[in-house]
């Protein structure tokens, strides 16, 4: 039996608010030195759960373990080895980059020369050093989301909790995010990725879980989960007349190469078909419809996440 | 197991209050409120009613200063719940105990300075203080009165959520304090900290008296209201930012 060194094991861990489950019954077994993500709809329970491993929020029931430690009764041994980029930009507006930066080292009793060159290293590979020394109220939310995650590895933590960490970056700022959490992930941290990106959590993560309405859905490799959905391609076409809609996925359903198809809004059909984009042809003359707006493309895990979370809107 | 270095108390707090004190002075709008306030009734009495009555209130001028960091610690505290960054804080390894007291320490700070350049004011705007006034007891008075002002300062943050309600809330604390404690006008009640206070400063600094009563008893009687209101102030803030 092979037995892993785990950074987190999570027993049945509960968090309820009044009759609120915002967490109920999660297993986790994370892996020292690995990616993982932690995928969920808004309100899935995501951050509650993040924030029961971070030690800011008591569990309910359950055991967890944190590199070694119980939640409740080590604290803050836990808390002098992990790093927590939250969601929110949280800084402080009228302290510099560098005294942002700095008084996280300080709370972790680095050494001064340590943390002064650390946090010159950091802030170089980010691209803030020009404006280091200015006070972060004047910086735009892309550098704000850049400290935020400086804030968090500083004292490089054998363990780091990254809350959507390139939640409303450009493009530009979210590959340098992306290459930063790579190179740390390099240096064997474990690192834990929650994420509304699914390209994000497809690109970064080792392992991910979908968690819905407080439990595990799904949990696999980012291929494993998306060869949950089947092998093959997604096509995608608009159909003109509502009444037909579900006649039109029947049909396309008796070809053997389709694997499932399903609606998607009033006017639009998804169908899983092997071979997909060669085969549109056959599919047209089954249908038997005029088909509009085709696109052809593998499966994602943004496919995956909504055929498991559904479509509704959460709060 | 990997040992980890054990950061020290002392540093912490240290560093906290700088931080806390850096936020401060830079924020142009909380120095007006520090210091601007009181100067304003300085300036009233001296060039509104003349020199005569402006002797009779400086002393109540004066324990008004440290009166407004009532919603200056509340604003700060309601600032670090609001914004998350008590949370993060706590995140790493520090205590709640050591975030709040470096916040009352930085408050203090902050109150010696305005003690200092309020009780410098005065006697530039040519105010008549004895010549057998204490000086230490001129700046200590005030400065438990800034202990009493903190108390209700961490009451007030442990029950508002964001830090313009807290300078908002403040007000029904401070208004009380100014007006019934007689600070600018004649007392109304004589057992708060601010009617105690004023008639311990005037008797120090008018007729230069270090009488038990009213400057002894007075000052014990504050230091009671000081000790309980900050105890108070501790135990529902620490209750009210509990980890659950």
């Amino acid at each position: 039996m092979i037995v892993l060194d785990l950074a987190i094991e999570t027993n049945n861990l509960k968090k309820y608010f009044g009759d609120i489950h915002a967490v109920d019954g999660i297993n986790l077994e994370i892996p020292k030195g690995s990616l993982f993500g932690v995928l969920g709809p808004n309100g899935a329970g995501k951050t509650t759960t993040i924030r029961m491993l971070s030690t800011i929020l008591h569990p309910t029931s359950g055991d967890v373990s944190v590199l070694g430690f119980d939640v409740k009764k080590d604290a803050r041994e836990i808390k002098k080895r992990i790093g927590v980029c939250p969601q929110e930009l949280v800084l402080y507006p009228r302290l510099s980059a560098r005294e942002n930066i700095y008084l996280i080292a300080q709370m972790h009793g680095m050494v001064k020369k340590d943390y002064k060159e650390r946090t010159d290293e950091l802030l170089g590979k980010m691209n803030l050093l020009d404006r280091a020394n200015s006070l972060v109220k004047g910086y735009s939310g892309g550098m704000k989301r850049r400290i935020n995650v400086l804030m968090a590895v500083i004292h490089e933590p054998e363990l780091l909790f990254f809350d959507e960490p390139t939640a409303g970056l450009d493009p530009q700022s979210r590959r340098v995010v992306w290459d930063f959490i790579r190179d740390f992930q390099e240096k064997e941290s474990t690192i834990i990725l929650t994420t509304h990106s699914m390209e994000e959590a497809d690109d970064l993560s080792d392992e991910l879980v979908i968690i819905d309405h407080g439990k595990i859905i799904s949990q696999g490799t980012p291929d494993e989960l998306k060869g949950k959905l089947g092998e093959g391609d997604i096509l995608e076409f608009k159909v003109k007349e509502l009444e037909q809609r579900d006649e039109i996925i029947e049909r396309a359903k008796t070809l053997d190469f389709v694997r499932w198809g399903k609606p998607v809004g009033k006017h639009r059909i998804v169908l899983n078909a092997l071979d997909g984009l060669r085969r549109v042809s056959e599919i047209m003359d089954v249908v038997k419809v005029k088909m509009e707006d085709i696109s052809v493309r593998k499966n994602t895990l943004e496919d995956v996440f909504i055929d498991l979370t559904g479509r509704r809107l959460r709060d | 197991m990997e040992q980890k270095l054990e950061p020290k108390f002392t540093s912490q707090l240290w560093y906290l209050t700088i931080k806390n004190f850096k936020s401060m002075i830079r924020e142009v709008s909380q120095l007006v409120w520090i210091f601007g306030y009181p100067l304003v009734f300085i300036l009233l009495f001296r060039f509104g009613y003349g020199l005569e009555v402006f002797d009779i209130f400086a002393p109540g001028v004066v324990i008004l200063a440290p009166i407004v960091l009532i919603s200056q610690l509340a604003g700060h505290f309601a600032e670090e719940k609001e914004s998350g960054t008590l949370q993060r804080l706590i995140t790493t390894p520090v205590s709640r105990s050591t975030v709040l007291l470096s916040g009352l320490f930085s408050q203090l700070i902050v109150a010696a300075i305005q003690i200092v350049v309020m009780l410098l004011l005065i006697l530039v705007f040519g105010v008549s203080i004895s010549p057998n006034a204490n000086v230490f007891l001129l700046f200590f008075i005030p400065f438990i009165v800034a202990f009493t002002s903190l108390g209700f300062g961490l009451i007030l943050a442990s029950v508002v959520r964001t830090a313009s309600s807290a300078g908002g809330l403040a007000w029904f604390i401070i208004l009380p304090l100014q007006f019934l404690g007689g600070l600018l006008t004649v007392p109304l009640v004589d057992f708060i900290p601010t009617s105690l206070a004023a008639e311990a400063m005037g008797a120090v600094m008018i007729h230069g008296s270090m009488a038990f009563d009213p400057v002894g008893l007075n000052l014990i009687l504050i230091t009671i209201w000081g000790v309980g209101l900050i105890f108070l102030g501790i135990l529902l803030f620490q209750r009210k930012t509990a980890i659950l």
